[in-house]
């Protein structure tokens, strides 16, 4: 088992862009045995993409290996050509990507995807491929087999989805398969799933893996060698125990600071030095509200019913009071969008009432809301940072918009004073103002969003997860972010997301929806260390953690 | 799928309905008394008032219309002032070289215009796609009848590889019908050509950039097969939508092209009906190219859901 399987030796990979060439992989150096499972960690930018797809050679035009080699075994991959490379391409060597759904040619059965790789690299009949395809199909687990020979993509889960690419994958029975984030976007419970699924037929094929992630949690879990990425080198290699008790590089620390555990609170995702660089959290107590006021939300029976079938949304009641941060979590399809959704008067409930300070809001129907003056006293922050911004708006257009809107604000310079005092809040450097979305990183986009929220100065701010976008280390500034605004500046949050860890920290309270309903709720930390039910136990125990949990302690 | 073609042309008899009120409405849009039109500039007032008895036009608008329809129906166009022929049978006989012609460009067009759309958009950027989108350019500002003129130059009277103009019918043979109609074709598809190219190219072009066709690299498929079976067929809802819409440019280019190289089609007979104001003629020849039209849509429908399993019927 300890042969060495794939050797890549000082790589260097450049892109040639419109502002010249720019270096994305900087000298990577490693090897993967045989049967072992590698794991690859950085955040995005880092290289550890373009690594992967520069050794099963499927680099983008624009992208070229300038440097090193890629021996697998023995044999250098970057100077394939042709023939050669194609017996290499999904035989020996085989890839699945993220985004599993559009991974899949949208209309083409997934018998015939199987089939196709199946068929490119055996001479075999179409019909022997194809009770391959069935074969491999139910080495993935998929039930139902035969029916689903012919389904298309858009008719499967994202989770399906995946292990239809596994399948694919493993079709011929490749020595290496290099998983490219290969969860990422999936549930945590389908997350786990599939993960481990992968992790059996590796096992059960002695094929080797590279598992390209950003979580540094899962790659602990599933792997026990990681290499740690940054821009475009290897700053460290360990395994996962030693990764996390004594990181050695800086960045490997700040990395492993950033990443949420079950313990953590806001305050620990930087690292000890950065947080002395920090203004110190002035953690006084929220003031009880006076006896008697009413809650600042209060949301009673509300339903949700799309044109056809059953409810998104069903018999769901919550009460919010001013500065309070309330948790939404639950799978995809659980109704926690749409929930946020009515809230937040973007779309109308079928049933119920929303009460917001004493108002009833519910009725007002939403294509009218944006005249009422509560229409800037709830906002709401948008889950893709760079889906949810006009692309030809400047961030300060983007800031300033709400306020001219909502306030009657006229160019000018209060309103410039303002967009300042908003960009200053969330920490965005002034002289990204002029900037346009694509001139900004992920997390300047993420707190362009937030600034726009808060401009007109809500009193509740809906978050549908504002952080899923981002990397760890931008996601526990915006995190902090979010905290000191909701403590100093007294905005009450909802905050929808599929992140437990996330949730634990952020949030006083937490509702678990399954199915449209609410399954429990209560304090956080108290849900999270005792749960009540099944479903929020199993989400619980799906979220991979950082402490080398009982997967790898069985494996050593 | 069978109820949804139905549908689909339930869905297509309001906008045949509408058509058939404007063309039947022609003759009423048109300045002037229609009797006095029909009757022509030399009739006497009793020939026209024995037009106006003879067509009913004495009769209130809508009921003239709903008879009209109904004769329709009924597969009664009318009957040519000119020839005293009926116009479906005027129209029966000039059907086969129009029919001919189209088919033959539409043949022609996607033949030429896809594989070449693929091909610029594999080689994107590279001299093949730029000599392939140089002449699409050149394709689209020419006009149909100097390009008809240059190609029976160039062709027939200078190399006398193919016949100047005319048309022989199918029955006489299939090389003397395709000869006569291969020089109308290139000049009539020419800028339909051009316009496919570019499409195919543009839809090719971002499908190649999906992350389905990496993973059909990443499988270890040749360019062939990925070129063909990965991305065109995911690229055919554009380009079959653009092919339809652009018989709508065919049909107006026949008229051009038929009377260029002398083609004795429908295009002519549109011509000459206009030119002696044959109002039923023009309101035939006007409510059948409406009617292909509206077909051909249909058809397009039809094809989308065979080609992509998400549009559902």
């Amino acid at each position: 088992m300890s042969e060495e399987l794939l050797r890549i030796d000082d790589l260097h990979v450049s892109f040639s862009t419109r502002r010249g060439m720019v270096e994305a992989v900087r000298g990577v150096t490693l090897t993967v045995k045989a049967g072992e499972m590698l794991g690859l960690v950085g955040e995005s930018g880092s290289g550890k993409s373009v690594t992967g797809f520069a050794t099963t050679r499927l680099l983008d035009a624009a992208g070229r290996v300038t440097g090193g080699k890629i021996l697998f075994r023995g044999q250098d991959v970057t100077k394939l050509r042709g023939d050669d490379l194609r017996q290499l391409q999904g035989a020996a060597m085989s890839m699945i990507f993220q985004n599993p759904r559009a991974a899949l040619n949208p209309i083409r059965a997934i018998g015939l995807q199987i089939a196709d790789a199946i068929l490119t690299h055996k001479r075999i009949s179409k019909d022997a491929a194809r009770a391959e395809a069935l074969e491999l199909l139910r080495a993935v687990q998929i039930r139902d087999p035969e029916t689903r020979m012919n389904a298309y993509p858009h008719e499967l889960s994202g989770g399906m989805c995946q292990r239809v690419m596994i399948a694919i994958a493993i079709s011929c029975n490749p020595a290496l398969l290099i998983a490219d984030e290969p969860t990422t976007g999936l549930d945590v419970t389908t997350q786990k799933v599939v993960m481990d699924l992968l992790a059996d037929i590796a096992a059960a094929r002695g094929m080797a893996t590279i598992l390209i992630t950003h979580d540094l949690g899962l790659a602990a879990r599933y792997c026990r060698r990681i290499a740690v990425m940054e821009r475009g080198r290897i700053v460290e290699e360990a395994g996962p125990r030693t990764l996390f008790s004594t990181p050695q590089h800086a960045y490997t620390r700040r990395l492993v600071a950033a990443s949420p555990t079950a313990t953590s609170r806001i305050e620990d995702l930087v690292t000890e030095e950065e947080r002395e660089r920090q203004a110190t959290f002035v953690s006084k107590p929220r003031p009880e509200p006076a006896h008697g006021t009413p809650p600042l939300l209060q949301v009673r029976k509300l339903a949700k019913r799309f044109d056809q079938g059953s409810a998104a949304v069903a018999d769901f009641s919550m009460t919010m009071a001013g500065g309070e941060s309330v948790g939404l979590v639950g799978e995809s399809g659980s109704g926690k969008s749409t929930t946020s959704r009515m809230i937040c008067r973007l779309i109308d409930p079928s049933e119920g009432d929303i009460v917001f300070d004493g108002q009833s809001i519910g009725h007002v129907a939403s294509r009218d809301f944006h005249r009422s003056p509560l229409r800037k006293d709830i906002q709401m922050v948008f889950q893709d940072p760079n889906e949810s911004l006009n692309p030809r708006f400047t961030a300060f257009d983007c800031i300033a918009h709400p306020l001219m809107r909502l306030d009657g604000m006229r160019a000018g310079e209060a309103l410039r004073t303002r967009v300042e005092e908003c960009a200053e809040r969330v920490g965005l450097p002034l002289d990204l103002l002029p900037r346009f979305p694509h001139q900004l990183s992920g997390g300047q986009k993420a707190r362009v969003g937030i600034a726009r929220a808060i401009a007109c100065r809500p009193r509740l701010l809906v978050l549908d997860e504002p952080t899923a976008a981002l990397d760890v280390s931008v996601q526990a500034v915006v995190l902090q972010l979010l905290d000191r605004l909701r403590r100093e500046n007294d905005i009450a949050l909802l905050f929808v997301s599929h992140d437990l860890n996330v949730v634990r920290m952020l949030c006083d309270r937490t509702i678990v929806l399954r199915n449209g309903g609410i399954v429990e709720q209560g304090e956080s930390r108290a849900l999270f260390d005792n749960p009540k039910t099944d479903y929020t136990r199993k989400l619980v125990e799906a979220i991979p953690h950082i402490e080398t949990g009982p997967t790898l302690a069985a494996a050593l | 799928m069978l109820s949804y073609i139905l549908r689909r042309i339930v869905a297509t008899l309001p906008v045949m309905a509408i058509v058939a009120l404007f063309v039947f409405s022609l003759l009423y849009i048109a300045p002037g008394d229609p009797a006095v039109v029909i009757a022509g500039d030399q009739a006497s007032p009793e020939d026209v008032e024995r037009i106006r008895q003879s067509l009913g036009l004495d009769r209130p608008f809508l009921i003239q219309f709903g008879s009209w329809v109904w004769r329709i129906l009924h597969g009664d166009l009318g009957t040519s002032i000119f020839t005293n022929l009926p116009v479906s049978t005027m129209i029966g006989q000039r059907l086969g070289p129009t029919l001919s012609l189209m088919i033959v460009t539409l043949l022609l067009t996607i033949v030429v215009a896809v594989p070449l759309g693929v091909v610029a958009a594999w080689k994107a950027g590279s001299l093949i796609d730029r000599v392939i989108m140089g002449f699409a350019v050149f394709g689209f500002s020419l006009p149909v009848f100097v390009v008809g003129y240059m190609l029976a130059y160039i062709f027939a009277l200078e190399l006398e590889w193919l016949p100047v103009q005319g048309y022989t019918p199918l029955a006489q043979g299939f090389w003397p019908w395709l000869e006569n109609l291969i020089l109308p074709a290139v000049a009539l598809g020419c800028v339909y050509i051009a316009l496919i190219a570019r499409i195919t190219r543009a839809t090719m072009l971002e499908v190649l950039q999906q992350d389905y066709i990496r993973t059909a690299r990443a499988k270890g498929l040749g360019q062939g097969g990925i070129l063909f079976v990965h991305a065109l067929k995911n690229a055919a809802v554009p380009i079959v939508t653009v092919i339809g819409i652009g018989i709508a440019l065919l049909i107006g280019g026949a008229v051009v092209t038929e009377s260029v190289f002398a083609i004795p089609g429908l295009g002519r007979l549109t011509i000459d009906a206009i030119l002696r104001r044959d109002y039923p003629v023009i309101q035939g020849i006007v409510l059948l190219f409406s009617f292909v039209y509206v077909l051909v849509n249909l058809m397009i429908d039809v094809i989308y859901t065979l080609v992509d399993p998400r549009i559902r019927y």
